[in-house]
């Protein structure tokens, strides 16, 4: 597993996005949409809000992806193929989101309707920003926190999920789907971090932005149930 | 000031008993035999264990006992005489009795004169607690010296009866660690000097995720929704009984946070620059199961941090899993059959899933001057 990231810098950058993960999940488990998740406390319109809510990154992702791979320069080239090729895979997943909506008895038009919560907007602005920025590979610190959440909702949530709501898994696609993807965006992740992380200030800024990222996503998901329905 | 682990000690009740026994000794919950056993007993390794309780069920060592002859153990290697301790701190998941404090009952054990006594109450870590508040003390100057024990007489719990007392088959759930701990006792003495090769307790750290994540481990919760949250709150203690909330319960689909907040916890002492993970010589990682010894390097791998196999110690598979006492019997025996150098270093880990309690600590080879 070791020789997905070689260098040493690489290696302490990675060491640090996997603390920030840490700190992600427990920030996750006091979340009180997910801690009814966690016991056993989660219904039907639960789930409807909480797919409401996801879409608004969701949509919004595949924005800040293609604008982030506008950002990079000539020397980056290569980057910016990645980065392009993974927003290609992802711009339109939100499709399958709001597919699994409907199936979860929700309306099409709710879905398309619904507004960013102040979580999203604040994760939003955020990721605009940055990915407006020459040479943004700090990027890749918004990508762990996202694709592991990915891995971590079809692994969790997702057979949490169906087991709460007596589901077959044709209401939670999207988390399937993005577990069985997101390993291997992973894969990506970790060839890319040896590429971009070359001292200490990338490092510092993709630690920096993992972090903001992962608190604006909690936050995301703490407002849900702020939020008026 | 630094502090010294001057000496070590176990107790493993009775004769070993192997995998092929432990269901004679245990019982057979309603006379059949366990579907489970064989598959728990394949993914943590164990070969053999040790129990404080007889096939008839009855008890052949206590608690207090256990934790006494480690002790005793550990002083008899020793160079202090028992009127010169200052101080006894121990551990236990549950005493022989809900009350007086454990501590007292093993210094009554001991014999021990007039000395500050602590106990220190939890799961697996509890020693580790109870190793850090003697450290303290001494750190603090307020003593000389300190023994500290940690014992489990957790096979008691095992017993067939209990399961039949609570009715129906147990889940997987209650009958997961029936399988995984057994008994036994482990002692070191600190001082604040060195005797001959001794190991300096160079830092021990604590780290808490109870705000995080739900109770793991529990003994006095029924299972699921019960009428009562606490078995201190049913009408008498036979309906808590009846309704399962004395059994030991392991919620094992929360075991995949204890190995990350290990994890998390050793990425957090190397970037503090405590642990320089290529200047580890030994680790001595109380993992509960052989099956979390892999999940734990596969990550520590992951993160470039990994301690090279041939670097763990552990005793686990010939031992037993015996809770909080497991690292100090594991210590002892580290202790007693490696040649040690002067210089060595030893990172000690303790993870403990109760409600997420994990505790490192750094030691180091230490030779006494002779003059």
């Amino acid at each position: 597993m070791s020789d997905k990231v070689t260098t040493s810098e690489g290696q302490a950058c990675l060491q640090g996005l996997m603390r920030v993960w840490f700190d992600f999940e427990r920030q996750l488990s006091r979340v009180p949409i997910l801690q009814r998740l966690e016991r056993d406390r989660f219904t039907d319109e639960d789930y409807r809000r909480l797919l409401c809510h996801l879409r608004q990154q969701v949509i919004e992702g595949a924005r800040w992806i293609t604008r982030g791979a506008s950002s990079f320069e000539r020397d980056f080239a290569d980057v910016r193929s990645m980065v392009i090729e993974h927003a290609r895979e992802e711009h339109r997943d939100y499709e399958m989101l709001e597919a699994d909506y409907v199936a979860a008895g929700g309306e099409r038009q709710t879905i398309v309707h619904a507004e960013r919560n102040a979580g999203s907007e604040a994760l939003h602005a955020f990721m605009m920003h940055r990915a407006s920025q020459p040479n943004p590979v700090d990027l890749i610190g918004a990508m762990w926190i996202i694709e592991g959440l990915g891995h971590k909702m079809a692994d969790d949530w997702a057979r949490r999920i169906d087991a709460a709501l007596g589901g077959d898994g044709g209401a939670t696609r999207f988390m399937r789907y993005h577990g069985a993807n997101d390993d291997a965006h992973l894969d990506k992740l970790y060839a890319m971090l040896d590429r971009v992380c070359r001292g200490e200030a990338e490092r510092r800024a993709i630690l920096r932005t993992a972090r903001v990222v992962a608190r604006l996503y909690a936050l995301q998901l703490e407002e849900i149930d702020h939020e008026p329905t | 000031m630094s502090v010294y682990i001057t000496s070590t000690g176990h107790h493993l009740p009775g004769e070993p008993v192997d995998n092929a026994r432990i269901e004679e000794v245990l019982g057979r919950v309603h006379g059949r035999p366990s579907r489970l056993k064989r598959r728990i007993l394949q993914s943590n390794g164990i070969q053999t264990r040790h129990y404080a309780i007889d096939a008839e069920h009855r008890t052949t060592v206590s608690n207090g006992e256990m934790a006494a002859l480690a002790g005793r153990d550990c002083l008899d290697q020793g160079y202090l005489p028992d009127a010169r301790l200052d101080m006894l701190s121990v551990a236990t998941s549950q005493g022989d009795l809900v009350l007086p404090g454990f501590g007292s009952m093993v210094q009554a054990e001991l014999g021990l004169p007039s000395l500050e006594l602590h106990t220190s109450h939890g799961i697996c870590s509890s020693s580790m607690m109870a190793l850090k508040a003697a450290w303290t003390a001494i750190r603090a100057g307020e003593h000389g010296n300190a023994l500290v024990v940690a014992s489990e007489l957790a096979s008691r719990l095992f017993k067939a009866s209990r399961f039949e007392a609570a009715g129906a088959t147990p889940d997987f759930n209650a009958e997961f660690l029936r399988w995984m701990l057994s008994d036994g006792a482990g002692a070191l003495l600190l001082e604040d000097r060195p005797r001959g090769l001794s190991f300096r307790i160079d830092w021990i750290r604590g780290v808490s995720h109870a705000d995080a994540f739900p109770v793991c481990m529990s003994v006095g919760r029924p299972n699921g929704q019960g009428r009562h949250p606490s078995w201190q709150d049913y009408p008498t203690y036979a309906e808590a009984e009846a309704d399962g909330a004395l059994l030991i319960r392991q919620d094992v689909r929360l075991l995949d946070h204890l190995v990350k907040l290990g994890v998390d916890g050793l990425l957090r002492l190397i970037d503090e620059g405590r642990v320089k993970v290529d200047e580890v010589d030994h680790l001595l990682c109380h993992y509960s199961s052989h099956h979390f010894r892999g999940q734990i390097y596969d990550m520590l791998t992951q993160a470039g941090a990994a301690i090279p196999e041939e670097k763990w110690y552990t005793n686990l598979y010939t031992r037993g899993n015996t809770g909080c006492a497991s690292l100090f019997i594991m210590l002892d025996e580290f202790r007693r059959t490696r040649e040690l150098a002067e210089g060595e270093t030893l990172l000690c880990f303790v993870p403990e899933s109760g409600r997420f309690n994990n505790v490192y600590m750094h030691l180091t080879l230490v030779r006494e001057a002779t003059s």
